[in-house]
């Protein structure tokens, strides 16, 4: 069947690639902990035949207690009142017909409040550099999959580079409630595949991500004889399912649910494993994305949400994120 | 926004940015009192969580040293808690050891954070509201120290993967 390039389909394709770039930022945003590491966020993606886009985006995230090293979901102390508030602006540009690059900068407001203990920080968290490469030259979206030609889908294979920008353990901080980054670079190998059969989606992500090794001289502001630790590598995946709705005017409504699952490996000191390091989380996102028909706007929210059932994670906080974001696409 | 960003960088991510090697601790002995490896520990007295009084000095008596691990109830905190209580507690009989609570301010919220999690039976001990502890020792979230039978302070850092923590108590005085 000869591919449908109307107006309705191409527009959702590119949407929900640009829809799938908020997802990577909802579910990254949640592998951060108000506590002790961090706001970090992913990579953009710049919807097909789009030369620049603008992003933003507000993030609350809400803790609700920890899986402990052997997944026993264990309650936050009586009285506390844990959250981390993002406001995360990114960028993104076309670099030829196939490439593009992105970058994206949080700013974190921890707020923690103990029944002995009151503490409110900000500062950067750390910032991702991205690029994609799409692995098409036309719109996969169909409306009907009549030949295995139509199933097909618009494949972005990327790298990104983490930069510690965020306030560190490492760093000249007093506290661990000052901590807004993890204080190391990490490379990650990234893959987006996504699937449009209107009005349907499926869309797979996977990444691959390594910190490099570091020296390390002073922790919470107090030096410390030399050594160096590197965190361990990391394996994240996830799976969404999508709905749109095109409504008057064909501005269109996307529904999103998506999986997400993340495992980090021990980190290493001077060589030899942390027994005490690594984690691993799951968590389910719901989100609606609002586009215009002329694709310039894209409006969503989405809900994060990591259940408190033992077993779904480990060495990891439980929390809940409500995030609001609004992109600028410049054709 | 843009003024805050930029603030903030020039402030605190550098180190990040480009790590140092440098040893830059000083030379520390035990003519002062404070938290530095080296020095004299300074002396105070909170409650645990059954309501009795600590007294770090005369908690020394009879021991080879005690060991103080700041928790705040954490993934991290309970990661290195039960590795300490697992693999460091036994090897060493003559170590007294005690978690500080220094978010909870109150005997009684701490001593549920201790049984919600599992430590009913670890000695748990308060710091009180001004953090009187936590700030004499410059301690934070996963702060480790030793303070040896002088009652001078053999290591205060992060408990890591407690190499560091066992070296100390092979080597005390």
């Amino acid at each position: 069947m000869k591919k449908l390039h109307s107006s309705t389909c191409m527009k959702t394709q590119v949407f929900y690639s640009s829809l799938m770039g908020a997802t990577f930022l909802f579910s990254s945003s949640v592998w951060s902990a108000s506590c002790c590491g961090g706001g970090g966020a992913a990579t953009l993606v710049l919807p097909k035949f789009f030369d620049s886009m603008y992003d933003a985006s507000v993030g609350y995230e809400q803790y609700h207690g920890f899986w402990n090293k052997d997944g026993e979901h264990l309650s936050d102390p009586p009285g506390s009142d844990l959250n981390q508030f993002r406001i995360t602006p990114g960028f993104a540009k076309r670099i030829n017909a196939n490439w593009q690059a992105s970058i994206v900068l949080p700013y974190v407001w921890n707020d923690n409040q103990y029944a002995g203990l009151s503490s409110n920080t900000n500062g950067l968290g750390d910032a991702t550099l991205g690029f994609w490469y799409e692995n098409f030259d036309d719109i996969k979206c169909v409306y009907a999959v009549n030949s295995l030609e139509d199933l097909t889908p618009a494949a972005y294979f990327g790298a990104s580079l983490t930069i510690p920008m965020g306030v560190s353990p490492y760093d000249d901080v007093e506290n661990s409630f000052d901590i807004t980054g993890r204080g190391f670079y990490r490379l990650d190998a990234n893959m987006l595949l996504d699937k449009t059969v209107f009005p349907w989606g499926v869309s797979l992500s996977l990444s691959y991500g390594i910190y490099l090794e570091r020296d390390i001289n002073q922790e919470y502001g107090n030096y410390v004889e030399p050594y160096k630790r590197k965190l361990g590598n990391r394996l994240s995946g996830s799976l969404g399912f999508s709905y749109t709705k095109t409504l008057e005017e064909l501005d269109t409504l996307t529904y999103t649910i998506t999986y997400a699952a993340l495992k980090e490996d021990e980190a290493t000191i001077n060589g030899a494993i942390d027994s005490t390091s690594g984690f691993d989380t799951q968590s389910v996102s719901l989100a609606v994305a609002y586009s215009t028909m002329e694709k310039d706007w894209i409006v969503r929210a989405a809900f994060n949400h990591l259940p408190t059932s033992d077993g779904l994670g480990s060495n990891f906080p439980v929390t809940d994120t409500v995030t609001f974001g609004v992109s600028y696409v410049i054709p | 926004m843009t003024s805050i960003i930029f603030l903030s960088a020039c402030a605190d991510v550098f180190d990040d940015l480009s790590p140092s090697s440098s040893d830059k601790r000083g030379d520390f002995d035990s003519s002062t009192v404070g938290y530095h490896p080296g020095e004299t520990a300074a002396d105070f007295s909170v409650f645990d969580t059954l309501n009795n009084t600590f007294v770090m000095s005369a908690e020394l008596v009879g021991a080879d040293a005690i060991v103080l691990y700041f928790t705040m109830w954490c993934p991290i905190c309970d990661s290195h808690m039960t590795h300490m209580r697992t693999h460091i507690m036994p090897a060493y009989p003559d170590v007294k050891f005690y978690f500080i609570d220094y978010v909870s301010g109150q005997v009684s919220i701490a001593r549920a954070s201790q049984l919600d999690n599992g430590y009913g039976a670890s000695s748990v001990l308060v710091d009180d509201f001004n953090h009187t502890v936590t700030d004499l020792y410059s301690a934070t979230m996963g702060t480790t120290i030793v303070i040896d039978k002088n009652m001078v302070v053999q290591m205060n850092e992060d408990y890591k993967d407690s190499r560091k923590l066992q070296s100390v108590l092979d080597a005390l005085p």
